[in-house]
């Protein structure tokens, strides 16, 4: 790939072998709508080589393109400056080259951040999705203490998603699954403890790391007075995402609830609610989403379904943290699973390595009939007795 | 934050639109005030037909207020449409201003609607200066029993006690504001009327549709509903929970 330095030479590339470029290089990004036949649309911005950048257009980058646009560059002789900074909606986001992987290819992550809590990653014969230790932390939650008067709900918990990862948080009735969740969304204030998310301090920044994450309430409500497509279009808002009626239409599609547009939410199946909750949940990208009991009331077909959006949604680089009460979709969907109990966090490992670790435990065998599974680990840990 | 701040408009007209029926049936209690006192001998009973048209006006935005506005957060926090707003982006206060916004419009269409009523029936005729003031008073006016209903679910969390409360906090306004400025119950009741929430707005009203006999008693409240404002809105921001639970 060969560039030169001169402000008015600028060259389209097209790095992801697509037809149309998504990328140009110039000298200064004010150079490249030169060569992009539609409206320039700057979201991200390489710093490839001192005086230069590299400018994306297109609202469908996402960090996994992104991750190949520099790698590459890299791979052309291009050099690619070791830090690169990655403008995102006018936020900054610093990348490193994690990994060089031996079919060439490169993997890029976030910067650590100082201080951030290292977790160690759990042995599993599952590929992670671009899950490197200590810098590919989309989540740290540490010693998180979260308290309703005298009742710790949670207490000192740490964990970490990795990117690309869905990770569940198991646990009965009461263990502090929701209260977990609603620190780490903000709608609680912890006691104690430290949240980051995607290097962002979110008890000292809430508003600029809940525009990171996408959320689905354990109960969704919205208002009731409200058609689908206001919904969507009120909440792509809140997000920074102005949708047209058309985008609003194509995205509704997508989901199969282009007809329901001009319904009200409650005149919506429980599958079709939690479809349209899942929809808005990730309008605008976000870098983490979280779930909470996403499939809970939801028939079998609606279930499978909902796991394969999930699925997609991590495919195309995103990483997810889920509660659920169900262990079927814990083993099929979860990375890694943590279960907590009164809340205190007993166990981090993939599905495989938990029923591994704990198969011989005598609280499990004595649950367990036939072939142990994550459901006997799970009441072997936590106790049979039915919680409220 | 134009956009969040502009999607949240959007939303909350799109659901004033929906209630525009309410809207309508809020106005019924005004206008029946109005009928009913028509005469020289009720209108005088209530110091004039700018008194009357300020408690109209009165029941007008308390009806809006304490029924529509505060019913409606209430029910909205027990449904959980907060907690779903408070995990995106958009500051709290974004939340709150834009429904109070939508109340205020509300309160505005009322008192406009209650003048323009009221003075066809009373035979006065409002200069547009008047009006004007109209307006200015509708917000103030609106401010002391928006504020009361903040506090209301400030103070109770369960939709079905604000529900309850605020009928029957409604309906004693109401009655202090019938009985108490017609004299019926007597002169102590009709000075603690006076001082109400709804007899402050009401003389406030009333001192601006009869500018020249500006009163000092309009003065201070104006006062009065300046205090109810800072106290009310202070009690309900401060004990104020998005979480019905």
């Amino acid at each position: 790939m060969q560039f030169e330095d001169s402000p008015y030479r600028a060259q389209a590339l097209d790095p992801l072998g697509q037809d149309d470029p998504l990328l140009a290089m110039a000298s200064s990004p004010d150079f490249v709508s030169e060569l992009l036949p539609l409206p320039l649309d700057v979201l991200y911005e390489l710093g490839i080589a001192p005086a230069l950048r590299l400018v994306a257009a297109g609202i469908e980058l996402r960090d996994a393109e992104l991750d190949a646009i520099v790698a590459a560059c890299w791979r052309a002789g291009t050099p690619v400056s070791e830090k690169v900074q990655v403008l995102r909606g006018g936020q900054a986001r610093a990348y490193v080259v994690a990994e060089e992987r031996e079919d060439g290819s490169l993997l890029l992550a976030p910067e650590p951040v100082p201080n951030a809590q290292r977790t160690v990653p759990a042995s599993d014969g599952r590929a992670v999705a671009a899950a490197v230790p200590d810098v590919a932390g989309i989540l740290q939650v540490r010693d998180l203490t979260v308290a309703y008067g005298p009742k710790r709900a949670v207490d000192a918990v740490s964990l970490e998603i990795r990117r690309g990862e869905i990770f569940g948080l198991l646990g009965p009735n009461g263990a502090g699954k929701t209260s977990t969740l609603s620190a780490i969304e903000g709608l609680v204030r912890p006691r104690s403890g430290t949240i980051v998310l995607d290097g962002i301090d979110s008890r000292r920044h809430p508003n600029q790391a809940r525009a990171r994450m996408g959320v689905q309430l354990q109960a969704t409500s919205f208002q009731s007075e409200l058609k689908i497509g206001q919904i969507v279009r009120l909440y792509a808002g809140l997000y920074g995402v102005a949708l047209s009626g058309q985008q609003i239409v194509d995205g509704l599609r997508v989901i199969g609830l282009e007809d329901e547009a001009r319904k009200p939410f409650k005149q919506l199946s429980g599958g079709q609610q939690q479809r349209l909750a899942l929809f808005i949940a990730v309008v605008h990208d976000p870098a983490l989403l979280l779930l909470d009991e996403p499939t809970a009331g939801l028939d079998p077909q609606s279930r499978r379904q909902l796991w394969g959006r999930i699925e997609h949604i991590r495919q195309e680089g995103g990483s997810i943290l889920l509660t659920t009460h169900s262990m079927e979709e814990a083993q099929a969907v979860c990375d890694r699973v943590a279960i907590i109990d009164n809340g205190t966090l007993l166990t981090t490992e993939t599905p495989h390595d938990l029923i591994e670790k704990h198969k011989n435990d005598p609280r499990v065998r004595e649950v367990a009939r036939g072939d142990v599974t994550l459901e006997d680990v799970f009441i072997g840990l936590t106790g049979s007795e039915i919680r409220d | 934050m134009r956009l969040v701040l502009g999607s949240l408009l959007r939303a909350d007209f799109l659901v004033f639109l929906q209630h525009r029926r309410a809207l309508i049936i809020s106005l019924m209690l005004p206008v029946f005030v109005l009928a009913t006192t028509s005469g020289s001998k009720a209108t005088d009973k209530f110091g004039g037909a700018e008194f009357v048209i300020g408690l109209a006006i009165a029941y007008g935005l308390l009806s809006t207020s304490l029924i529509g506005y505060a019913l409606t957060v209430a029910r909205d926090r027990e449904k959980g449409v907060f907690q779903r707003l408070r995990v995106t982006p958009a500051p709290t206060w974004t939340i709150m201003t834009s429904r109070l916004a939508m109340q205020a419009v509300a309160n505005l269409i009322i008192a406009i609607a209650v003048v323009v009523i009221g003075s066809q029936i009373h035979h006065i005729s409002p200069s547009a200066g008047q009006y004007s003031l109209v307006l200015l008073v509708s917000i103030l006016s609106g401010a002391v029993f928006l504020s009361i209903a903040q506090a209301l679910v400030g103070l109770v969390r369960s939709a079905d006690s604000v529900q309850a409360i605020a009928r029957v906090l409604f309906a004693v306004l109401i009655l202090l504001g019938l009985l108490g400025q017609s004299g019926a119950l007597g002169s102590f009741w009709s000075s603690v009327a006076r001082w109400t929430p709804v007899g402050a707005v009401m003389t406030l009203f009333a001192g601006v549709l009869n500018l020249h006999a500006w009163y000092s008693r309009d003065t201070l409240s104006l006062l009065a509903c300046l205090g109810y404002i800072v106290v009310f809105a202070g009690i309900g921001i401060r004990w104020f929970q998005w979480d019905a639970r």
